[in-house]
């Protein structure tokens, strides 16, 4: 053998991030006129969303007991946990065309992962953006509510918010994967994504019909409620809250295996 | 010579919904259970060996891909085994890629938006080729071909050309043992076919690498094939050398007369006199494929000159190009 198989492990998929996404964001930034336009882009898509969450709050003050501070830092956490599947998990957006034109193909013939090298491919810097908007939103809603603030505080916050977005992140996979059986899967992407819209509202407020759709069919509860409960209200949190580190795992194992199965059942179009 | 890849009865199958028409057509497919089986791949056996250049070739649709994506490890066949330098492709996809390089006609590999050097270096990683390997291959590579103006100019701003070249350098970087090439000279002008071709052949004659090229170019067959493989609706048609090919039909030679003014219209009064021949016409030249079993060549050209004013002739031997397209046509006796 020309080269000795050593296992792939972290370390080796890491350093091929770091230089693909080095070299990315180092091209982007070539074309200024794009980089600034999109950027401004993103700035008013934060602020337009944050205002109509205020003119909401002018017409109600508090929505099903959840007051003006805590719907804000329901808010802050789902732009935080919803900035991994935007930054690393984008082209996901783009693997339905990638199928139908047969290129797909292209990522089967390396000798790396295959969910790891398609999605490596793109990294969307506007998701560093709603990160800052989110982390502010946090910031000033803890600020006001006069949360403690320790370092176990912040170890929860953390743990939950990453339990958070490996649930969305699974959504998104495993709605992505669903263009290896069915021909336009757009509709799908787009269902899960729209859902996500829910994710900044108590789950409390909606019908129990809702809630338990929310809560185990597109578990969006997952991706800022059941988690923000641990921080919010550490008395009334229920054993799902605590679960969800492990359910975040599971899903997200789970959605991996279906992209994989998907891609390997893949056959490609005749060239 | 050893064997690289060794395939023993392979046949592909998928299973194809049968579609009705019309939008009513369409909801019925819905809950259709019709399938019917289309065998894209019938019972093949080949092996080859390392450092071939083969030539894989047939009619579109014939099931050269199929054959392809099997030995890459992307399809698994139906029936029969596959080993490409000891592994079962499908079952160690990663393992196998380590060995392969693949260039797929117009599908650039490469990223899109980096210089080549930079994908170059992404590559070093994946394949983890160590320093003194790279840097050889890189010498190798300017050697063969002027990399230079390639290497810091972004995949996305390059040629058609450019990029096929660069995407051929990028399969061979980790001194792969097989390379599979898949329409490598597809839409590209004939300098830049003249250039990929030379550059393959340099890296076969360096590297001792197998290449497995499939074409419809006939001048990449005959610029770098000693050995062609035919297949046809999934079956085997013809595994040899070319000169043996050529032997088959050895017996055709073309004949080519220069008649004055519109051959079209004396190729047409040439059709009706001599009816088992196939004539063709050009601007110029008048061609008339002679089976010589039939007729003898000088017996045919006495016989035109009683009617037409012959002003020139040639004479040639049948053409890979006119082989191959008899064997799509007619297949091999």
């Amino acid at each position: 053998m020309k080269t000795t198989m050593k296992r792939k492990g972290l370390i080796f998929y890491l350093r091929i991030y770091g230089k693909i996404l080095a070299q990315d964001l180092k091209s982007k930034m070539s074309y200024r006129a794009d980089f600034i336009i999109s950027t401004i882009g993103m700035i008013f898509t934060n602020i337009a969303g944050f205002v109509s969450f205020w003119i909401l709050f002018r017409n109600f003050s508090s929505i099903n007991g959840w007051g003006y501070y805590e719907m804000l830092f329901l808010y802050g956490f789902s732009l935080v946990s919803l900035t991994p599947v935007q930054c690393f998990f984008d082209n996901n957006w783009s693997l339905r065309q990638y199928v139908y034109s047969g290129d797909f193909i292209k990522y089967c013939f390396r000798p790396i992962n295959l969910f790891f090298y398609f999605q490596s491919e793109v990294f969307d810097i506007k998701g560093l953006g709603q990160l800052a908007f989110g982390i502010g939103t946090i910031a000033y809603s803890w600020a006001n509510m006069d949360l403690p603030f320790d370092a176990l505080m912040l170890l929860k916050l953390i743990v939950f918010m990453l339990t958070a977005s490996l649930i969305m992140i699974s959504l998104q996979n495993a709605a992505a994967a669903t263009c290896f059986w069915i021909q336009n899967s757009f509709y799908v992407l787009d269902l899960v994504f729209r859902f996500k819209d829910y994710a900044k509202y108590p789950v409390t407020i909606f019908s129990p019909v809702f809630r338990f759709i929310f809560t185990f069919v597109f578990p969006i509860a997952f991706i800022a409620y059941y988690p923000s409960l641990v921080i919010l209200r550490p008395d009334e949190v229920p054993i799902l809250s605590w679960l969800s580190p492990v359910i975040g795992v599971i899903f997200f194992f789970i959605s991996y295996k279906i992209w994989m199965y998907g891609a390997t059942k893949y056959s490609g179009t005749g060239s | 010579m050893p064997e690289i890849i060794e395939i023993k009865n392979i046949t592909k199958e998928f299973k194809v919904l049968n579609r009705r028409e019309g939008l009513k057509g369409s909801l019925k497919d819905l809950f259709s259970r019709d399938y019917k089986i289309v065998r894209a791949v019938d019972n093949v056996s080949l092996s080859i060996g390392q450092g071939e250049i083969v030539g894989y070739l047939g009619p579109n649709g014939a099931g050269k891909s199929t054959t392809i994506k099997m030995m890459t490890g992307v399809l698994e066949p139906t029936s029969g085994e596959i080993l490409v330098d000891g592994n079962i492709p499908y079952r160690n996809r990663t393992k196998n890629a380590q060995n392969i390089g693949v260039v797929f006609g117009q599908r650039s590999q490469l990223w899109w938006a980096l210089p080549l050097v930079e994908s170059f270096k992404i590559l070093k990683d994946i394949y983890r080729i160590p320093d003194e390997n790279y840097n050889g291959m890189i010498e190798l590579y300017r050697s063969l071909v002027d990399i230079d103006p390639l290497l810091h100019k972004p995949v996305r701003q390059m040629s058609l050309g450019q990029r096929t070249l660069s995407d051929i350098l990028a399969a061979f970087l980790h001194d792969p043992k097989i390379v599979f090439l898949d329409e490598p000279t597809i839409g590209l002008d004939v300098s830049m076919k003249a250039k990929i071709r030379t550059l393959i052949h340099a890296l076969n004659k360096e590297k001792k690498t197998t290449v497995i090229l499939t074409t419809h170019d006939m001048g990449d067959v005959d610029a770098l094939c000693h050995r062609i493989i035919i297949i046809d609706k999934g079956k085997m048609l013809y595994d040899n050398d070319i000169e043996h090919l050529k032997g088959f039909f050895g017996s055709y030679r073309t004949l080519k007369i220069r008649v004055g003014e519109d051959p079209e219209k004396q190729a047409e009064k040439i059709r009706a006199e001599l009816p088992e021949f196939s004539v063709s016409a050009d601007d110029e030249w008048i061609s008339v494929l002679v089976d010589e079993e039939k007729a003898k060549v000088i017996d045919v050209l006495g016989q035109l000159q009683k009617t037409h004013n012959i002003r020139d002739m040639q004479l040639e031997e049948i053409s890979t190009e006119e082989v191959i397209k008899k064997i799509y046509e007619e297949g091999v006796q």
